[in-house]
């Protein structure tokens, strides 16, 4: 027989556990939203993996060459477009000649390209030099079986620029191999460095295959403890993840190693002075100086409504019991 | 000779081939014995109260082999468990729904699934569309297939395979319509997501134990014990290795070497330094550190062979 | 200056540009190949499985041969190989290369088997107009203009007189450009990162309905999460580090060197090992399927 009886009233307990999603993604938006339009700069001690990263980059001699692999798309622009960014800047100011190829993603080769001419403008700008693209830096494109490619990089590295072109200023599409940055280039050991701008598992696949060259790793966020097992077994000479790893080397560009200074970053592994780029972009207004602010508000909400979860969780047994 | 094991030196080469043995020789031995005991592995166990619980609603199974292209080792692992799910589906006669990254799985799939309905003689039920691409692109791929689940309403998800960022986006949708969830990710980042999410997750190599838990095939149970002896040996050359540093780094600073290996040999240092971690034994097992400038004098190819000079462009 | 074009040297898989070499091999690669089609649809079935099994480990044998095989040490490019041995070293890392364009020509033409796929299923949709047919109306047109304001861009930039166009800017840029940048930059690549933002949003709502500390184990995860988290947020961490600051003792309750530790010595050891299965059940399942001994769809 139908009751009439009201709707039991919910305890505090139950309503602190039961916040409509609605609500919570509200909450975030404008929580993450609001340091986009009020920046704010906020202290920061870069950790021994991005001091590392830098280091290593800063110690390259003018005129080398490294090997990129920009394996992100602007899916995660957030963290990786920061990370290319800080990467181009530093190698664009030690003049730096550099090979880019993808494995992950068709879209990769037309974002990292937008990219480096985006910073190369920018530092053009700043009283840099123009990156040009085939006389400085080359784009090999996107290779679709990762695995293979990755082994013949390993094993013979020009084979898989047979046939590649890319775009010169002012000029139609060029065979890569004339390009001056190949120039004596034999074996991937020719390069300095194998930094690989990823967010999917084409860091392991080229970490399983390519080991003639010293490796860096930039990942997102989420990656960053996989990738951390094999940058303290040493495999990597340095790790940038996440938005704090580009905040970290933006502070680095800013206020240089162990330099002499108001916020002056020492680190526990390198005595010797390494200098910055101070007051070269991104000069405070990076990405990572633009989005951390948003990461802790959006951690502080996770922390607080974790809490109040719990909280309602322990509310409500204590009534029930 | 010219020839080296650039990477591991030797040690590697060994260390693989004895777990290949260890595994193929378990294989081996397991024709002819009776039902070897596997721990009981709770998602899987779920398997048919998911589906019956599907049937009763009336809604579809949807499973999802993760992205990967093309298939791969993963991807078949995630193929053979969804065609038991597929065979328990079949025989309460409950529709299913499997989404392809690629094109590749997407033909694979396609030839498991048929032939799991032909073995239990329902080849009538056997929809062809019920296996479709989606798309290969990851977050189209994640946007189409959250859209199915909304519309489709699955009453049961199976999210197995390699799988990146499109897995929370898929788990909290299937969740969102009160789906029930078995999941499982190869990748290790994103199983911390499944287990927020989902109801039932495996773990690590839990995934690989599936299809051996779910059929009892002697070559799959073989496989899995030899898979537990490898993974006793790594535990067993860990504790040597532990031991053996920890013995040769007992003397402290006070223990000093004359020499230290570099580039595939020993040289002698200008005066006596402290021994580190990189002098040990087990150290120098597992990076050989090949000499990078090696010369070996080999013959050249003849004229006609080598590369020709070419006036390029550039300036 | 003059450039050095550096043309691969000769080995068993190339030819010279033009070179009458050059059309045998393309001829007897074609015959092989025309005849391995038509001999594996006329062969009976029982032949089928064997075929499978010997494409399969051949296939897989190539690789754990170059694998397990010594590499010659410092290549050079006009090296000739001194003995047998080193003349088959050679020859794998010439094939290799071979090897790794084969397969990844194959990826490209399996785009065409998905779009077959696609085209099937939402053509035949939209005709039959069965439900949510405007979703499949939706994806054919967006498919078909990426397609031809994609290849339109393409062919514009061979031509040598569009050269500017690779240049920053939007010079000599027509309706194809700019079509394809809507299409690519304005929709495409916006639609991935929103795609990806809804992440955060679900993370949100399902660490608010999943983290609960109902038992010990969930308690110690929590709380090291919150360390983890908190050492992520550098105001935190500047103001909890300046006050622990001062004695040597102290500094190891900065919450960077807790998270670092916690990192180090906790989660570092545990993912190893999860990788170490994970691996291990790898290289199981890949030596199954090489050796034919997984059969794939299991038995009732």
């Amino acid at each position: 027989m139908a009751t009439n009886d009201p709707m039991p009233q919910k305890s505090l307990g139950d309503k602190l556990q039961s916040f409509p999603k609605s609500a919570l993604y509200l909450a975030l938006f404008v929580l993450v939203t609001i340091p986009l339009f009020f920046p704010v700069t906020l202290p920061n001690k870069p950790i021994e993996a991005s001091i590392d990263f830098y280091a290593q980059m800063m110690k390259l001699p003018e005129g080398s060459k490294v090997l990129i692999a920009s394996d992100w798309t602007n899916s995660t622009r957030g963290e990786s477009m920061g990370q290319m960014e800080a990467l181009l800047r530093i190698i664009m100011r030690k003049k730096i000649k550099f090979v880019v190829y993808t494995i992950a993603d068709p879209q990769s080769p037309q974002v990292a390209r937008d990219t480096i001419r985006k910073v190369s403008d920018e530092e053009v700008k700043a009283g840099g030099k123009a990156y040009e693209p085939f006389k400085d830096y080359v784009i090999l494109g996107y290779f679709p079986n990762g695995e293979g490619t990755s082994a013949a990089i390993n094993n013979k590295f020009l084979s898989i620029c047979d046939g590649k072109k890319d775009y010169p200023l002012n000029s139609p599409p060029r065979d890569v191999m004339q390009s001056p940055v190949l120039q004596g280039v034999k074996s991937v050991a020719d390069f300095k460095f194998l930094i690989v701008v990823t967010a999917s598992n084409s860091s392991t696949v080229v970490l399983e295959r390519v080991t003639k060259v010293p490796k860096m790793f930039m990942v997102t966020g989420v990656m960053v403890p996989e990738t951390t097992t094999y940058y303290a077994a040493g495999q990597l000479m340095g790790l940038c993840g996440g938005v704090k790893g580009v905040y970290d080397l933006e502070t680095l560009m800013q206020e240089g190693l162990n330099v002499p200074g108001p916020k002056e970053v020492t680190s526990e592994k390198y005595s010797e002075k390494i200098p910055g780029f101070p007051g070269m972009p991104p000069n405070g207004n990076g990405k990572g100086a633009r989005y951390y602010p948003s990461l802790h508000f959006a951690l502080f909400l996770l922390i607080l409504v974790v809490i109040i979860g719990n909280l309602g969780m322990i509310l409500s047994k204590k009534k029930a019991s | 000779m010219g020839l080296q094991y650039h990477d591991n030196g030797w040690i590697g080469i060994v260390i693989t081939l004895a777990m290949v043995a260890m595994i193929l020789l378990n294989i081996f031995r397991a024709h002819g014995t009776g039902d070897l005991y596997i721990r009981r592995i709770a998602g899987l166990n779920s398997i048919d109260e998911a589906v019956g619980r599907a049937t009763e609603m009336g809604r579809p199974v949807m499973m999802v082999p993760g992205i990967s292209a093309p298939v791969n080792a993963k991807t078949m692992q995630a193929i053979n468990i969804f065609a038991y799910v597929t065979r328990v589906c079949a025989r309460f006669a409950n529709p299913i729904l499997v989404c392809c990254n690629d094109a590749t799985v997407l033909t694979v799939c396609q030839e498991v699934i048929r032939d799991v309905y032909q073995q239990e003689g329902l080849q009538d039920l056997y929809d062809v569309d019920s296996v479709r691409f989606i798309s290969d692109r990851q977050f189209a791929f994640a946007g189409g297939v959250a859209g199915l689940i909304l519309r489709e309403k699955a009453a049961a998800t199976f999210l197995m395979g390699e799988w990146y960022a499109e897995s929370l986006i898929l788990a909290e949708t299937a969740n969102s319509v009160g789906a029930i969830q078995v999941a499982s990710s190869t990748e290790v980042t994103q199983t911390p997501f499944f287990i927020a999410a989902c109801d039932y997750v495996l773990i690590g190599d839990e995934f690989y134990a599936a299809s051996a838990f779910l059929t009892r095939q002697p070559v799959l149970v073989g496989s899995l014990i030899g898979q537990d002896w490898c993974k006793l040996a790594i535990i067993g050359i860990v504790i040597v290795g532990v031991i053996s540093n920890s013995i040769q780094l007992m003397g402290g600073s006070h223990h000093t070497v004359t020499q230290r290996w570099n580039e595939g040999k020993f040289e002698g240092l200008p005066k006596p330094s402290p021994f580190n971690a990189g002098d040990t034994t087990f150290s120098r097992w597992l990076n050989p550190d090949p000499a990078k400038d090696t010369k070996i004098e080999r013959p050249k190819l003849p004229p006609d062979e080598m590369p020709q000079k070419s006036a390029g462009g550039g300036q | 200056m003059e450039l050095f074009a550096q043309v691969a040297p000769k080995t068993f898989w190339n030819a010279p540009n033009s070179s009458t070499e050059l059309l045998v091999k393309i001829f007897i690669g074609l015959a092989i190949g025309v005849a391995l089609f038509f001999g594996l649809m006329a062969a009976p079935t029982q032949v089928r499985k064997p075929v499978l099994f010997t494409t399969t480990f051949v296939s897989g044998l190539f690789y754990v041969v170059f694998w397990l095989f010594p590499q010659p040490i410092n290549r050079q490019p006009d090296d000739a190989p001194r003995n047998a041995m080193e003349g088959f070293s050679f020859w794998i890392s010439d094939s290799q290369a071979v090897i790794a364009d084969v397969t990844n020509i194959v990826a490209a033409f399996l785009i065409g088997l998905g779009i077959y796929s696609l085209l099937k299923v939402h053509a035949g949709r939209l005709v039959k107009q069965q439900k949510d047919w405007g979703f499949s109306a939706v994806l054919l047109v967006s498919m078909l203009a990426m397609v031809i304001f994609g290849y339109g861009d393409f062919i514009m930039r061979l031509d040598p007189a569009n050269s500017k166009m690779a240049g920053s800017g939007y010079v000599g840029w027509t309706f194809w450009q700019f079509g394809k940048d809507l299409l690519f930059n304005g929709l495409l690549q916006n639609m991935d990162a929103a795609m990806f933002s809804i992440v955060a949003f679900y993370i949100l709502s399902a660490a608010y309905r999943a983290f609960r500390a109902r038992s010990i184990e969930a308690t110690i995860l929590l709380v090291t999460a919150l360390i983890v988290m908190l050492s992520l947020m550098g105001l935190i961490e500047f103001y909890w580090g300046s006050s622990v600051d001062g004695l040597h003792l102290s500094n190891n309750f900065k919450l960077t060197n807790i998270a670092a530790w916690l990192g180090k010595n906790i989660q570092t050891p545990a993912l190893r090992g999860i990788d170490f299965g994970v691996g291990i059940g790898l290289m199981a399942m890949g030596l199954r399927i090489w050796l034919s001994l997984e059969k794939t769809g299991g038995t009732s």
